[in-house]
């Protein structure tokens, strides 16, 4: 059977795909729709969101949406440059899958902090 | 003998998907991902922002409220949505799911995606409603 290199960034795109899918439209409305309103102001506090994201199983869920959701934009940000006309494929390719792997070390930092 | 003069298909590089519906609609869950690269630049400078202290969160808070990040949120919620929609399309066509002689119905699989969103989306709106 041949053997593709692309099966690596493709799981991570279909497993981004995936997640993002289910979990982006409520997290949205929770972190950002819901604040201007006046809705959950207590869930999004400093004390109960540093309580929550202390807990190191919704640490790795974090991970998990924000480290996947990153690939899977990268992907498809190559894509979208091909679609536009931007031929330079793999100068395309290092800079979005760069910034996805430079952005998931950022996460892992950041929730170690935390 | 003039020269050659072949016919050169004009297409524009930045508006070709304009020209057909389906071009439209692939184009459409394709933009969601600015969306969502910039939606996640904006939880991790939440996470360090939650890391250094109540101040700097409390910023980060006060840039989620602003007129234009709203007006931004809500252009990005529409997008999340056609991602959701266009993604569940497709998982039929990418996952066949096998019962005995026949495949299953791919509505099945469908409405089963729709049924676990909106039982993780009620879960997580109890969640952030009782902290």
């Amino acid at each position: 059977m041949a053997r593709s290199a692309k099966a690596v960034p493709w799981f991570l795109f279909a497993a981004g795909g995936t997640i993002t899918a289910f979990v982006l439209p409520v997290m949205l409305f929770v972190t950002n729709l819901a604040p201007p309103v006046g809705l959950f102001s207590e869930a999004m506090s400093w004390e109960t969101m540093y309580g929550f994201v202390g807990n190191w199983l919704v640490k790795l869920v974090l991970l998990g949406i924000i480290g996947f959701g990153l690939w899977h934009a990268a992907h498809r940000l190559r894509v979208c440059a091909h679609d536009f006309g931007i031929r330079a494929d793999t100068v395309v390719a290092y800079i979005v899958y760069g910034v996805a792997g430079l952005a998931t070390l950022a996460t892992i930092w950041a929730l170690l902090m935390i | 003998m003039g020269a050659r003069r072949p016919y050169m298909r004009t297409m524009s590089k930045t508006s070709w998907f304009m020209t057909h519906a389906r071009f439209k609609t692939y184009m459409l869950h394709e933009i969601s991902s600015v969306f969502v690269a910039l939606y996640m630049w904006l939880l991790i400078d939440g996470l360090f922002r939650l890391a250094k202290g109540p101040e700097a969160w409390e910023a980060w808070l006060s840039f989620i409220k602003h007129p234009l990040v709203v007006v931004i949120s809500l252009i990005a919620f529409a997008f999340f949505v056609i991602h959701t929609m266009s993604w569940f399309k497709a998982v039929p066509q990418a996952m066949r799911i096998q019962q005995g002689e026949h495949f299953v119905d791919g509505k099945l699989i469908i409405g089963g995606h729709y049924a676990a969103l909106g039982a993780f989306s009620l879960f997580v709106l109890i969640l952030a409603g009782v902290a």
